[in-house]
């Protein structure tokens, strides 16, 4: 199966019991709105750890009836997040959700290893995009969390991410390693990890995927370019996953798909025991509704 | 100022000069058409370099009259590349183009110490003009084509030929964002430090008339709304005319990406050489090549 749109998430996720979310230091206006919503939806059942009298201020703000809602009390930042890490590892819920703390504070505490979510894995950032000119939505990693991925690191990232779209229904989801240009250059490391990957995938060391790289950006969206440049690919032109050789690459292109672009996007952190649902404040409200939404679909 | 590419070719229409044109190996349709449309609306003259008759035949499958060109016999891409850049640089043409010779081939000459067209201890660097329909007006990037990974010295160059055509523009004080992932410097990214140093160059008024920010993300750079938001202090103020990228592999999936996801259109040109040259990639439409060719005659 293959996604043509974020909206087709719901699907995954009306299908299974209803995830709860729980949001750390939850009285925080930007994320809590988009919990209430999908709270609204009936896509998660949210968990409002954090400075009561602050959230229950928020919902009211926003229209909702903190009746039916469950909020611990926990005015300290710290212990919020500790509590809220505690609820998940000990399998109380489903989904982490960042709301009024730094991303690395509650990553720090995320990777305690005593009472954290370590599973052994790197943690790595994935954003799915709906673009209007591509046929279906396409998936783009790391652009949030590994600043400059070795090779190791990028078969965790691309494990991680295999993993994801294997739970979300891609049978065998279509991997670009993403290079400026498609010739293995021995000047350019991307375009040699790039290279070995693909080979690794052939002798089925990456399993579950179809890898192909190194591809231009061009190339791995574009059928049209492929041909032109005469690559045979069974990815290019119809790439479901495109990995990044480093965080500027990846940051760059995920901002400038949304900015100039107007794509859809959710994004989610992978490789901890749950999803973790990190936005940032720039984020459209839309965009971390979204994101709560992947997070229920990719729970298990 | 010049907004749009159809007002750069309104404004080199208005200069009442016809450029000549040399081609080097003018046998492919895309590039014969869009010199043909350059010398339809007045403002070039094209000398077509390469087998004659293969030339008129291709004139003739386009509906194009090959008498409106001047056409120079050569027996081989190499001998056409040979010719064109000599022509050019013996002052009988005012640019020179590629056609379907090899990049590698039309750029060795381009380079040539004794028979090429570089000015001299210059670098050679790739500036483009790129029109978005979610942008405001042009964004100048650079370099989304030649060099990988340029170093301060490199970097300063490649603003230099960026402010220069920024201005040709009618831009008086262009704005210069310094991309990376993040506002913030780390130690982690290659290209801070560079951007520390050229901020501090520009400050002391090393670089013409500019406004330099770095590193900034695309948000910053670009969204005014998402330096509200964040309550970042930069002079930029998201409004940059100038995006210059740490590397190739990070600015090559940019316009890649925002050309086929966000309807974007372009002109670049070589920069660093006695004479303006334009090499494109055989893939790209009539439309960016005409484009390229009266951005060529703007900067000639």
């Amino acid at each position: 199966m293959v996604l043509k749109s974020l909206a087709d998430l719901k699907n995954i996720v009306s299908g299974k019991p209803i995830k709860k979310l729980v949001l750390a230091a939850a009285q925080d206006q930007h994320s809590l709105g988009a919990v209430l919503r999908a709270w609204n939806d009936r896509i998660i059942d949210p968990i409002l750890v954090g400075d009561k009298e602050s959230i229950q201020n928020i919902c009211y703000e926003q229209g909702y009836n903190v009746g039916g809602l469950r909020i611990i009390h926990e005015p300290e930042t710290d212990m919020a997040v500790e509590l809220s890490i505690k609820m998940l590892s000990s399998k109380q819920a489903d989904i982490l959700m960042k709301g009024k703390v730094g991303t690395s504070a509650l990553l720090r505490s995320a990777l305690n290893k005593e009472w954290g979510l370590r599973t052994g894995n790197l943690l790595s950032h994935i954003a799915l995009f709906e673009v209007e000119t591509y046929h279906k939505l396409i998936a783009v990693t790391d652009v949030a969390m590994n600043i400059a991925p070795n090779l190791k690191d990028k078969i965790a990232i691309v494990n991680n991410s295999v993993s994801f779209l294997n739970r979300l229904g891609y049978v065998m989801p279509k991997v670009a390693v993403l290079g400026a240009v498609e010739m293995v250059n021995e000047n350019m490391e991307a375009t040699l990890d790039a290279a070995l990957l693909s080979k690794m995938n052939q002798r089925d060391q990456i399993r579950n995927c179809i890898i192909d790289g190194p591809l231009a950006f061009d190339n791995a969206v574009s059928i049209e370019s492929a041909q032109h440049k005469g690559i045979k690919s069974e990815v290019a032109g119809d790439t479901d996953l495109l990995l990044m050789p480093d965080i500027e690459v990846g940051n760059v292109l995920y901002k400038s798909l949304v900015f100039f672009a107007k794509a859809k996007v959710a994004s989610i952190i992978l490789g901890a025991q749950v999803p973790i649902v990190l936005t940032s404040r720039s984020d459209s409200e839309q965009a971390k509704y979204d994101s709560i939404l992947l997070a229920a679909a990719a729970s298990k | 100022m010049i907004r749009t590419l159809d007002q750069m070719v309104e404004k080199v229409q208005s200069l009442n000069r016809k450029h000549r044109i040399a081609v080097a190996w003018a046998l492919d349709a895309n590039t014969v058409i869009a010199v043909h449309e350059a010398v339809i609306r007045g403002f070039a003259q094209g000398i077509l370099i390469g087998d004659a008759e293969g030339i008129k035949s291709i004139c003739r499958k386009a509906g194009i009259d090959h008498r409106l060109f001047i056409l120079t016999d050569a027996g081989n891409e190499a001998a056409a590349a040979i010719e064109a850049v000599r022509m050019t640089r013996s002052g009988e043409a005012d640019i020179v183009m590629k056609g379907l010779v090899g990049t590698d081939i039309f750029l060795r000459e381009v380079m040539d110490k004794n028979r090429g067209l570089m000015l001299p201890g210059s670098l050679m660097s790739y500036v483009c003009a790129l029109q978005l329909p979610s942008y405001h007006k042009l964004l100048f990037i650079t370099d989304p084509a030649v060099i990988p990974e340029p170093s301060l010295e490199q970097k300063i160059s490649m603003t230099e030929y960026a402010v220069g055509m920024a201005m040709r523009f009618g831009i008086k004080k262009p704005k210069i964002a310094l991309i990376s992932a993040s506002e913030k410097p780390s130690r982690h990214f290659r290209s801070s430090p560079d951007y520390e140093e050229m901020c501090r160059l520009a400050r002391s008024g090393a670089f013409a008339d500019c406004i330099m920010d770095g590193p900034l993300d695309i948000f910053l750079a670009c969204d005014r709304k998402s330096v509200e938001i964040k309550g970042v202090e930069t002079p930029v103020n998201g409004d940059a005319d100038i995006l210059l990228f740490p590397s190739l592999e990070s600015s090559n999936p940019f316009y890649k990406g925002l050309m086929l996801f966000a309807g974007a259109e372009l002109a670049g040109i070589i920069r660093g050489t006695t004479k303006p040259v334009i090499v494109m990639s055989r893939s790209e439409s009539e439309k960016s090549k005409f484009y390229c060719i009266a951005l060529a005659c703007l900067m000639a």
